[in-house]
């Protein structure tokens, strides 16, 4: 069939390529997106669907001002990201963060969790 | 004659740019906005000039005469960042009722698009570009009653839309998954019989994976964790030289987000008779080739930035 030749010539080259990772997305977290919690959590940490650069990642918390209320400790091993927290109050508090997987592409993404 | 030569420099192109993209290392994001990725749908062209697989479509359209079956591809490349060019080609596979089935090429169909303004905190998106179907480069073994200006050129200038719904109110913070896309153009025949029209699709998205991950974990599994439910509709009216009515179809679906590639399923349905009738259905594979091959696509092959990394 007529198909196959240009299919041919559009993907050959491809299969002398070896796959890599992909896009770095939120597969979960603790605590859990959009969560009411109490007692206040003493740390946020994200499971990530791919590993990360550790150089270029970033997780950050803020309180309702927009102040950054993390520790500023943030850790990254594999595809986990990982920051401490202070006693928090009662409130709404939003966690930002920027992942970088390992062949570089670049995702972002926020949420909310609430302390009781 | 001419039909082979347009083919052939069309895939000598896609191999020179291949070629090329092999020299450049830097990855950027296929179709995000923000925190929204906005999802290749498969009938309204996404507003991002990115590099993009769709192999195979196929495509089935009942018809009062003839059953027809589409097995579509095409390939975009981002040549300057935020520029990308796209070929597609089209198999066509016609049945009709009582007689012997005709199957050959479409015309050569190209593509330019360019991201004309971005805003992603707000997850807006809009693109302008053109369509270029080039007359005669298809098989002439489908020439017929549906397929009558083959060998007219059409271009179709192009304006995409995509914005997402994250800026709704906490009260309404689950409808925030929400986002829609639109493509209006207009076919403008060169030197052909047929009517101009104004092509006009769209599409209204509901993003599980952004409700688990930007709105709230409600604690869906997968697979129905990666799905993202829409309805499509793409429409076409003639502006002249003709009575037709708008024609088109609604095709809800759902579309399946895998790590390396996109499933979509939508079923067709025909808005009015001439549209036609039965409802007719749409199953196509968007292979993510910027996380399949991130050394070869994922980046311009031009001006590459190599910063966004370090934002």
């Amino acid at each position: 069939m007529n198909i196959i030749r240009p299919l041919l010539i559009l993907f050959l080259p491809l299969a002398t390529i070896s796959p890599a990772e992909a896009h770095a997305f939120l597969d979960h977290a603790s605590p859990r997106v959009g969560s009411t919690v109490h007692p206040a959590p003493t740390q946020v940490e994200l499971w990530m669907t791919e590993d990360l650069e550790p150089s270029f990642t970033k997780i950050k918390v803020l309180d309702a001002t927009g102040a950054e209320i993390d520790k500023k400790d943030a850790a990254i091993s594999g595809s986990t990201m990982v920051v401490s927290l202070p006693n928090l109050p009662p409130g709404v508090y939003k966690v930002v963060w920027k992942a970088v997987a390992v062949d570089t592409h670049v995702t972002t993404g926020d949420f909310t969790f609430t302390v009781n | 004659m001419y039909y082979f030569q347009i083919r052939q420099i069309a895939m000598a192109a896609l191999a020179v740019a291949l070629a090329f993209a092999t020299w450049t290392t830097r990855i950027q994001a296929h179709g995000l906005e923000g925190d929204r990725f906005f999802p290749p749908t498969p009938l309204t062209d996404d507003p991002f000039a990115v590099d993009e697989l769709s192999l195979p479509e196929l495509q089935y359209n009942p018809a009062s005469a003839s059953h027809e079956i589409d097995v579509n591809a095409s390939f975009s490349k981002e040549i300057f960042p935020k520029f990308a060019l796209t070929v597609s080609e089209t198999y066509i596979n016609l049945n009709p009722k009582g007689g012997p089935a005709q199957d050959g090429w479409s015309n050569v169909g190209f593509n330019a698009k360019y991201q004309l303004w971005e805003i992603p905190e707000h997850e807006f998106i809009l693109s302008i570009g053109s369509d270029v179907e080039l007359g005669g480069t298809g098989s002439k073994a489908i020439q017929n009653s549906q397929y009558p200006y083959n060998y007219y050129t059409t271009y179709t200038p192009n304006l995409y839309l995509g914005k997402g719904f994250n800026e709704l109110p906490d009260e309404l913070k689950f409808f925030r998954p929400l986002a829609v896309t639109s493509v209006t153009g207009y076919d403008l025949y060169s030197g052909a019989p047929a009517s101009n029209a104004l092509e006009w699709s769209g599409s209204l998205q509901y993003s599980i994976p952004y409700l688990q991950q930007d709105v709230e974990d409600v604690g869906i599994p997968r697979p129905f964790k990666d799905m993202i439910p829409l309805v499509e509709f793409q429409m076409t009216t003639p502006t002249n030289r003709s009575a037709t009515p708008t024609t088109g179809t609604i095709d809800p679906g759902v579309l399946w987000e895998g790590k390396y590639c996109q499933i979509s399923l939508e079923a067709s349905i025909p808005i009015n008779s001439q549209s036609g009738p039965a409802v007719g259905g749409l199953f196509q594979v968007q292979i993510f080739i910027d996380d399949l091959f991130p050394k070869l696509f994922g980046h311009p092959l031009f001006f590459n930035d190599d910063t966004e990394s370090n934002k």
